[in-house]
């Protein structure tokens, strides 16, 4: 077959996320599917487009393909994601010998294609536990059938693969079984200091990420009014997301009434964010300590690129974020939604700026010593080394049930469906 | 010259730029001899569209027919499903544009509401 759906891929990975953007996961994303197609001699990628992507590349042996139906309902849109999947995987399905997927919608056609490839799931927060924080008005009832689903796609999976130890206790928590779960820090690279942004400020504080009620922005703006005394100190705030999103934010900076002092920039690429970074005098990740951050986890990727950047961090002192960075070693750590504590370590901070500036270095060299993406990348195919050596036994020993021939018109049916309306009983009571 | 716009690259996009040497005849776009399918001269991402069963991406109508046949697939039917979807209406419900954190925004964009997580 010439073009059309590339002749048969070893591997795939799904995600439901947008790839490429300027977000985090999507550095994310790039790596692990880098990883995975150079393991494998290329692969699909399946991913969310939209704003103009493409709905197929193709890159030498490695193939993009892009879901961009615009459904405004989060649940719909994310099952007509499983709909496209089971048709982006049903060309490769007598070749497929891995796929890694990012959550349930992306795992659920893949755990239900009948026949045996390995499926690596990379767990990097738990829908169940996020959703309750980014969609206020969902039911508990909605949110446990979200959990069965994380579960029965777990359940399924050969390897999880977690970017922190909490996340891992999260997982083993649904139920997965210790030998299964596998740590793949996330990393970044360590580079030579990139160049002054232009229109940088003479000295100034960094945010970098999403906007989320979560991330602590307003905890930081707090922060920042207490530090009023400090001349020509400003924030800048290089917002992952849409200048659209920022509004509550802002509207709180002008609140405080230190809107004047703080700086916008809006999804810059990746490369300008480190250089944002590099010239700053301290970084802050000021994490709330909120159930999604502490029983879910997460892996702050701005507090490993700000060690990467040899600026000192402040940032909460969450179990994920210990994870990363020592107290006093790599910059400081911070008892969480406490804007006095956050604003006195900053300050301390920019009034010793040798012993800043120590730990700064000390942050590179933590980075480059054990936390680059080239470290996670090592430790992701050996993962997939792992399970491609695990051989069906593995697989047969779960207590999952497996209908031999199952699915005539769609493939998995029957065994999606029986489970499905178990879990679904269950998720009522 | 008329350059070839097929989008290249992995995480940092652009267009390939090379001297195109025929047209798609399925979407029209300007390809180059690298980029065009031998024989039909249909551009990489034409080809890849029909490969997965879609015939023309740029047609209005593919996004609707092909969420359609998504719905009936998995999201209408509550008792006798194919896939997981247990989700009834009030489930749902909670998770329409407007209703997340930005409250009120009520915007739906390619860059809003798109991935689970975030680090
Ligand atoms: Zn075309
Ligand atoms: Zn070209």
């Amino acid at each position: 077959m010439t073009g059309g759906a590339g002749a048969g891929h070893r591997a795939a990975y799904f995600a439901f996320d947008r790839f490429p953007s300027s977000k985090g996961s999507a550095v994310h994303i790039a790596q692990m599917a880098d990883e995975l197609f150079a393991s494998f001699g290329g692969g699909l990628l399946g991913v969310l487009g939209g704003g103009g992507l493409p709905r197929y590349q193709r890159e030498g042996d490695r193939e993009i393909a892009r879901f961009d139906a615009q459904i405004p309902n989060l649940i719909d849109r994310a099952e007509a994601f499983s709909g496209w999947v089971a048709d982006h995987l049903e060309p490769h399905r007598e070749t497929l010998e891995v796929c890694h997927v990012r959550d349930p919608w992306s795992a659920l056609p893949v755990v239900a294609l009948p026949g045996r490839r390995r499926v690596v799931y990379e767990v990097n927060g738990l829908p169940s536990i996020e959703m309750a924080h980014t969609w206020p008005w969902a039911s508990k009832a909605a949110l446990g059938k979200i959990r069965e689903l994380e579960r029965f796609c777990l359940e399924r999976s050969d390897a999880v693969v977690v970017p922190s130890r909490v996340i891992g206790a999260a997982v083993r928590g649904l139920g997965v079984p210790e030998e299964r779960i596998r740590l793949v820090p996330n990393g970044a690279d360590v580079r030579e200091r990139p160049e002054r942004p232009s229109g940088a400020p003479e000295r100034y504080l960094v945010y970098v990420g999403a906007l989320q009620p979560w991330q602590g922005l307003d905890v930081l703006m707090r922060a920042f009014a207490r530090l009023a005394d400090l001349e020509g100190l400003r924030l800048v705030v290089c917002a992952s997301v849409p200048e659209r999103r920022a509004k509550p934010v802002r509207r709180m900076a002008e609140r405080l009434g230190v809107a004047g002092r703080v700086d916008w920039r809006f999804a810059l690429p990746h490369h300008e964010v480190a250089a944002w970074l590099a010239h700053a005098e301290v970084s802050v990740a000021p994490l709330t300590g909120c159930a999604r951050n502490l029983d879910q986890g997460c892996a702050p990727l701005k507090v490993i690129e700000s060690m990467a950047a040899g600026v000192p961090v402040v940032a909460s002192d969450l179990p994920a974020v210990r994870e990363l960075m020592a107290d006093g070693e790599h910059g400081r750590l911070v008892p969480a939604d406490r804007p006095a504590e956050l604003a006195r370590a900053v300050r301390i901070l920019l009034e010793y700026p040798e012993e800043a500036a120590a730990m700064g270095e000390r942050a590179r060299r933590r980075i480059a010593d054990g936390l680059t993406w080239a470290h996670s990348r090592a430790e992701l195919a050996s993962v997939y080394r792992a399970v491609m050596a695990g051989g069906r036994d593995a697989r047969s020993a779960r207590d999952v049930p497996d209908t031999p021939g199952a699915g005539r018109d769609v493939p998995g049916a029957r065994d999606a469906r029986n489970a499905g309306a178990g879990a679904a009983h269950r998720a009522e009571r | 010259m008329t350059p070839c716009i097929v989008t290249t690259g992995f995480f940092v996009l652009g267009r390939c730029g090379r001297q195109a040497v025929t047209s798609c005849p399925q979407c029209g776009r300007a390809v180059c001899a690298q980029h065009a399918a031998p024989q039909s001269g249909h551009c990489p991402e034409c080809m890849a569209a029909h490969g997965y069963g879609s015939q023309n991406p740029f047609d209005p109508s593919w996004t609707g027919g092909y969420r359609r046949r998504f719905y009936e697939r998995s999201s209408q039917t509550y008792s006798d499903t194919y896939w997981y979807s247990s989700f009834d209406e009030f489930d749902r419900g909670a998770f329409n544009p407007g209703d997340d954190y930005s409250y009120g925004e009520g915007d739906f964009g390619p860059d809003d509401g798109t991935g689970f997580v975030d680090s």
